[in-house]
């Protein structure tokens, strides 16, 4: 009786992990098939851009490279995330050390505020942020706004990765700095930065990417110009043609890479040093010979 | 090796302006936190070359005062002098001090070599100057085969030898060590008390230590000075402070102890509150009448028979067998904590101090401390 219902349960359990296994291929083949598809049409010979797939070739992407319009996009976005970069990997670094270490008051609700434009959807933020640039300031729409634009969404990024850090950091370890004579700036410069370094370049790679790909914000504040993004978008207006797929092929390709090393950072930092300290005590007791 | 800190870096420069006998001295200092006191009002000479020992409980102001010398705690009064120099209003970096952390508060991201290295890159010191100092700081602590490695690759006891070259290396005036054993266990902080000590001896540079632990001051220092909630109890050598305690409290907390609440009768005798009379060498004296006896346990004698004079009585409660020595507890009516007396191994049978068996105790009048004596 006993073994039968264990039998049952057995049975049971297996029928549940077989639907639970094909429940979650269902969620990723929703999530990628269709990211899978454009790359594999970004190679298919046919030049409607879908099926049937009449051979394989690189030609859409000789022809994305040689398009002007594309390589001044691809400009645009490089010039603006690089920008964008910059200005919230110093503005998060900065923000996050009084997050962290202040006494201010309310400093858990001022760490949420700053937090806010994750939240916050892009439309809001270009809409808001059009509407000041172009009624209060009356300033032309350019790069340059699109910039501030983008580092609004992006420095928050910076800041949770950066105070995350920065909350682990040993303050014991600046007091012995300074009992070694070191001032403020060269306990920031060799003890501090060098510790939360990881992190900055996290923090930055974070920032590039989601500049590279930002969308609504840009639409609204960059005037003339085009993005990558932006110019797909004008692109797509008239039907997806093989170049687009293509373009977005390699715009998914540096993204994916770029993240991938932000979140590797730190380990490859880790193993780095972990490398340096088991292979150098050989060559000190060489020296020593 | 490593040479004494003879003159102040900033050499030249101050006007003397104390003896130069005196590497630290503290001129009515003290520290209150949001209107607590966490350091009454105190003075404090700490002498050239010395191993200063900052002995009390918890919450004592040890650490504060340790603080205050290397600057990371700034004086509510008073001021400190360091070398002749007044530095009360100067900060950590620029005060020729230098401190071993309590978790040592080694550069995670910097070799041995660098950790060390770090004062003297700090102050600009050359190259090759600072090479050879590294590493004969190195070798001061025995660490010269783990200079590549990272302090995550070292055991406690070695990192905080790291911690100690990467003091001595910046040739301090004094160097400040927070409870620097206290996170090591038992054995190694013993082999560590010896190596302090040598090392000590070695640069013959003042160290001034905190610790909660008596017998670690005690094993190191040339003068404790022991605190309690914010000021200093006594100064002195560990033999002084010992045997003659200034107050219950040193007493208590150095060594063990028993304490007698005794009365002083007219005529001279010394009797305690349930009127036996015990030797006391202050007998004599006569403007005291009411005073605390503290006896050490290995001060107590049995007596060889009832009935000898200025004995006390009492029930054998617990006798210990201690390996050295014998530690034996008794219940006596003339005190209300037990009595504790230690017996030196082979000095006396063990039967003949069997639980619950009678016996009668002394003690030699010098050994008797009269504390907190008060007039009638």
């Amino acid at each position: 009786m006993a073994a039968e219902n264990a039998d049952v349960v057995a049975r049971h359990r297996r029928v549940v992990r077989a639907g639970l296994g094909a429940w979650a291929v269902l969620i990723y083949a929703f999530l990628f098939v269709p990211i899978a598809l454009l790359m594999l049409f970004s190679f298919n010979a046919n030049r409607y851009g879908t099926f049937p797939i009449t051979g394989w070739t690189l030609h859409w992407y000789e022809e994305a490279l040689s398009n002007y319009q594309i390589q001044d996009a691809v400009q645009t976005s490089l010039q603006v995330a690089l920008e964008v970069t910059m200005i919230s990997t110093v503005v998060g670094t900065a923000a996050a050390f009084p997050l962290v270490r202040s006494r201010l008051p309310f400093r858990g609700g001022i760490r949420a505020s700053l937090t806010l434009p994750i939240l916050i959807p892009g439309l809001l933020i270009g809409v808001a942020l059009l509407s000041y640039f172009t009624n209060l300031f009356n300033l032309q729409l350019s790069i340059q706004t699109a910039v501030i634009g983008q580092a609004v969404y992006a420095t928050p990024f910076v800041i949770l990765v950066v105070a995350s850090r920065l909350e682990g950091f040993d303050r014991l370890l600046e007091r012995a700095a300074s009992d070694l004579g070191a001032d403020t700036w060269k306990r920031l410069r060799y003890i501090v930065l060098p510790l939360i370094g990881p992190a900055v370049v996290a923090g930055a790679l974070f920032a590039f990417t989601l500049s590279l790909d930002e969308f609504i914000i840009t639409l609204f504040l960059i005037g003339g110009h085009n993005t990558l993004p932006i110019y797909i978008y004008t692109q797509v207006k008239f039907g997806i043609t093989p170049e687009v797929n293509a373009v977005a092929t390699m715009l998914i390709a540096a993204s994916l890479s770029v993240s991938l090393l932000a979140f590797a950072t730190p380990t490859l930092v880790r193993l780095a040093r972990r490398r340096l300290a088991t292979a150098r005590p050989g060559t000190s007791a060489g020296r020593a010979a | 090796m490593i040479e004494p800190a003879g003159e102040p870096q900033s050499a030249g420069g101050a006007p003397e302006t104390s003896s130069p006998r005196h590497t630290i001295e503290l001129r009515g200092v003290s520290k209150r936190y949001r209107g607590t006191e966490a350091l009454a009002p105190l003075d404090l000479e700490i002498r050239d070359g010395e191993f200063f020992c900052l002995l009390g409980p918890s919450g004592c102001g040890k650490t504060t005062t340790l603080n205050l010398i290397g600057g990371f705690v700034e004086a509510t009064s008073g001021e400190i002098v360091i070398q002749g120099e007044n530095v009360t209003n100067v900060p950590p970096h620029q005060r020729n001090v230098n401190t071993v952390f309590q978790s040592y508060a080694l550069f995670p991201h910097l070799t041995v070599r660098d950790n060390v290295a770090f004062g003297l890159k700090m102050s600009r010191v050359p190259a090759r100057e600072s090479e050879v100092r590294t590493r004969d700081a190195l070798e001061l602590v025995r660490l010269t085969d783990y200079a590549d490695y990272y302090p995550a690759q070292l055991s406690g006891g070695q990192q905080q030898r790291v911690a100690v070259a990467r003091a001595l290396v910046n040739r301090p005036a004094v160097l400040l060590l927070d409870e620097p054993l206290g996170a090591l266990d038992l054995k190694l902080r013993k082999q560590l008390q010896v190596e302090l000590a040598r090392i000590h001896r070695d640069v013959g540079t003042t160290f001034v230590f905190v610790t909660h632990d008596q017998e670690e001051a005690m094993a190191m220092a040339d003068r404790i000075a022991v605190m309690n909630s914010g000021r200093i109890e006594q100064v002195g050598t560990p033999e002084e402070i010992y045997a003659r305690p200034s107050s219950r409290f040193v007493a208590d907390f150095v060594g063990e102890s028993n304490f007698f609440e005794v009365e002083r009768r007219g005529d001279g005798t010394v009797v305690t509150a349930g009127g036996s009379p015990v030797p006391c060498s202050m007998g004599a004296s006569s403007d005291w009448s009411r005073a605390t006896l503290m006896v050490r346990p290995e001060a107590i004698r049995f007596a060889a028979h009832k009935g000898e004079h200025l004995c006390l009585e009492g029930e054998v409660l617990q006798s210990s067998f201690l390996g050295s020595f014998t530690r034996v507890a008794i219940a006596c009516a003339d005190t209300q904590a037990p009595v504790l007396a230690t017996l030196p191994y082979g000095k006396r049978h063990r039967q003949e101090l069997r639980v619950e068996s009678t016996v009668s105790f002394t003690w030699d009048p010098e050994d008797a401390v009269v504390l907190d004596l008060q007039q009638a």
